[in-house]
């Protein structure tokens, strides 16, 4: 039997019966719409939680520290502070991370930088006019921002011992502590080229203050990246290292007490996983925020899944439907069945047929679940963007983009999905059509 | 002389039904030329149709040998019985087994696309058959639409369809009145004459003037005319003699 026939008589075969065909497949547009808006929503979520996540650090960077202890630090503002650059007391089995181990750390294949950076951890003030501001200070043991991958929104990225980088959210922590209550807050400073003035404090045995200041010109703006260094000053590790020293009193020597912290940049983020796996092989600790996002990742996929699962139950009854339906249409036309066989059709022929009425019935549920599962997801993007969009501007936040997205390959697969699970339920009913002794058939009542 | 086309030695077909052996077939030797009209005649459930299935290798012997054309049927498999009938066999039911569905041109058209016959091919062929049954009216006709003698002359274009050698028909006059009967039996005879070989089962003597062959049933036996005539005559004559 050629297969151009066999689709002709499947699809008149299913044209005769339209009632029952139709309340078949309604079962699987049921499940399959069920899938397709399922996934897309798990999908969506995952792309706005991605979309949030975006730029919370460079994917390609790595941050090295000793293997304090077990306790684990995770890099960012607030940190720091703890192990201090000029801290005494270092675990003897510690591996530290000298000079020689910055050199060890670029030495790894796929490595583009491994960059000293420590947090200037002296009590500071950081004025700007009659403005207050807060922000993290990091020394960095290079005299360009670019070797992290930072692009400057104006000015440099160079750091030079008079000038200061700062982070593309630093202008909106300057505020007037003169400021009452009430009273409007005014826009923030545009900082770029100007001089701050960043102070710092330290009280002698006595309990005097003693002071000491930086006047700093704002050298460079950085682009909005999303991380960090939104919300941190830049300096030379040289310039932060003499602000620790005059604030504890003690000399730092890094080749002694190590490095708090080194980032390590690799060519691209496909390495990182390997590159920091081979850093704590050489015993050290290192974290990337890789690590953070495809846990994130993991939770979505597994919740593509589940919410899949849901809708595959969906699917799962509408499939006995179809075997049902099957089962009852070879009941009634088992004398047909009879007859093909008596007019010379094959037994393959005969559950090629009944397979593909079933496969039919899947595929016309599987369009139908695809279409409607597509159109619900588009209405509801439209009714939730717009409802989390004013969340967004009354909480403040990225506003999302979608809530519900469908890839073009989910209806392709629900489709052929539906269709073989439809082929699937027929394959019982089809096997006892196709093995129906003639006789049998043609004399069944 | 050539060998005969059909040729049946120890057939027999057992049914078990409920713990009982229903004998349907017992044991039947016969011969079928080519080119000949035979009548399979006896009484009801004297094993006529059985007899017919299993030559048209519709149906399992459950022992004896069945040649047809030089191949023995009870040998192939289901795929083969399948080709084989496709290519030689056409067959005629009592109950038409017309599909409800399908007009007339369809359902003598629809042997043929198991066959792989174009489309174009199919419909002028189906038109001509139905022409031949005198139809050609009637083509677009769901069987519904169509009187019993009419869906019969279907059912026989559609027998003729695939160019059989052989024409098989199970009571073809059964479910119809004596004019359209006579009507369907005059075209078995004719397709007889253009050269086929026609088996017919059935209860109507005036079948037997077109026959040139015979063969009694009674009890799932072959037997000869006259023991047929007594077997059947005597309960009759005895009742007349009571
Ligand atoms: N599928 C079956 N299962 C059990 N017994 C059967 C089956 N088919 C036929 N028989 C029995 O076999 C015997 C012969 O049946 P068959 O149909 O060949 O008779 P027949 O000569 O064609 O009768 P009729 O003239 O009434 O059609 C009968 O006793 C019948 O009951
Ligand atoms: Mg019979």
């Amino acid at each position: 039997m050629k297969f151009s026939d066999l689709i002709r008589l499947v699809i008149n075969n299913l044209n005769r019966r339209k009632a029952r065909v139709g309340l078949t497949a309604i079962g699987v547009v049921i499940g399959t719409g069920a899938v397709v808006i399922l996934v897309s929503l798990a999908i969506g979520l995952q792309m706005n939680a991605n979309e949030q996540l975006y730029g919370i650090g460079d994917l390609s960077q790595i941050y090295v520290m000793p293997a304090y202890g077990g306790e684990m630090f995770i890099a960012g503002p607030g940190m720091g502070g703890g192990g201090g650059g000029g801290g005494g007391e270092v675990d003897q089995d510690i591996k530290l991370l000298t000079n020689d181990a910055v050199q060890e750390l670029r030495s790894i294949p796929g490595v583009t930088a491994a960059i000293p950076r420590d947090y200037m951890y002296a009590m500071t003030f950081i004025t700007y006019r009659k403005l207050q501001g807060y922000s993290g200070v990091y020394g960095v043991g290079t005299n360009d921002l670019a070797d992290f991958g930072y692009e400057a929104q104006q000015g440099t990225t160079a750091l030079t011992r008079s000038t200061v980088v700062i982070g593309y959210m630093v202008a909106q922590n300057f505020m007037d502590p003169n400021l009452r209550p009430g009273q409007e807050i005014p826009p923030p400073p545009d900082l770029y080229d100007q001089q701050i003035q960043m102070t710092l404090l330290k009280y002698d045995d006595q309990g005097n203050e003693i002071r000491k200041n930086y006047s700093l010109r704002v050298a460079g703006i950085l682009a909005e990246s999303g991380s960090e260094a939104d919300f941190s000053m830049y300096l030379p590790l040289e310039l932060v290292k003499s602000m620790n020293e005059w604030s504890s009193g003690t000399r730092i020597n890094y080749n002694k007490t190590g490095y708090n912290e080194v980032i390590v940049r690799v060519e691209n983020a496909d390495k990182t996983l390997e590159v920091r796996d081979q850093i704590i092989a050489m015993g050290f600790q290192a974290n990337t925020m890789l690590d953070f996002v495809q846990g994130i990742n993991n939770f979505y996929s597994i919740l593509q899944v589940v919410l899949g699962g849901v809708g595959a139950i969906a699917l799962l009854v509408a499939a006995i439907g179809i075997a049902n339906t099957m089962a009852m249409s070879i009941l009634e036309r088992t004398r047909e069945i009879g007859l093909m066989k008596a007019v010379g059709a094959t037994n393959r022929d005969v559950l090629s047929l009944f397979l593909g009425e079933a496969a039919g019935i899947g595929f016309i549920g599987g369009l139908g679940g695809a279409l409607v599962g597509w159109l619900l997801g588009q209405m509801l993007n439209v009714v939730a963007v717009v409802y989390l969009a004013q969340q967004a501007a009354s909480q403040g936040g990225i506003p999302p983009s979608v809530a519900v997205y469908t890839p073009l390959w989910l209806p392709i697969f629900v489709l052929a999905f539906s269709t073989f699970i439809g082929m699937l339920s027929g394959l019982y009913p089809a096997l006892r059509a196709a093995n129906m002794i003639p006789v049998m058939a043609l004399k069944y009542e | 002389m050539t060998s005969p086309l059909i040729q049946v030695s120890g057939l027999k077909r057992h049914y078990e039904m409920g713990g009982t052996l229903v004998r349907a077939l017992d044991g039947v030797d016969l011969e079928i030329a080519a080119h000949t009209f035979t009548v399979v005649m006896g009484p009801s459930g004297s094993g006529k149709s059985s007899l017919l299935y299993l030559l048209g290798g519709l149906d399992r012997p459950t022992a004896g040998e069945i040649t047809v054309n030089g191949e023995r049927l009870d040998q192939m498999d289901e795929n083969a019985l399948a080709l084989f009938r496709r290519k030689t066999m056409g067959f005629i039911f009592q109950s038409f087994n017309l599909v409800a569905s399908m007009s007339a041109l369809e359902n003598v058209a629809f042997p043929m696309q198991f066959a792989g016959v174009p489309p174009s091919q199919r419909n002028e062929k189906s038109k001509t058959l139905l022409g031949q049954v005198g139809l050609a009216d009637r083509s677009h006709h769901k069987p519904s639409e169509l009187s019993g003698g009419q869906q019969q002359r279907v059912a026989v274009a559609r027998a003729l369809v695939n160019d059989p050698m052989l024409i098989f028909a199970d009571e073809p006059t059964g479910n119809l009145d004596s004019q359209s009967g006579v009507t369907v039996m005059q075209m078995l005879s004719d397709l007889h004459k253009s050269g086929r070989t026609v088996l017919v089962v059935t209860h109507d003597p005036r079948m037997t003037r077109f026959a040139t062959n015979k063969i009694f049933l009674l009890d799932g036996k072959v037997v000869s005319e006259a023991e047929y005539q007594s077997a059947t005559l005597e309960p009759l004559l005895g009742n007349v003699g009571g």
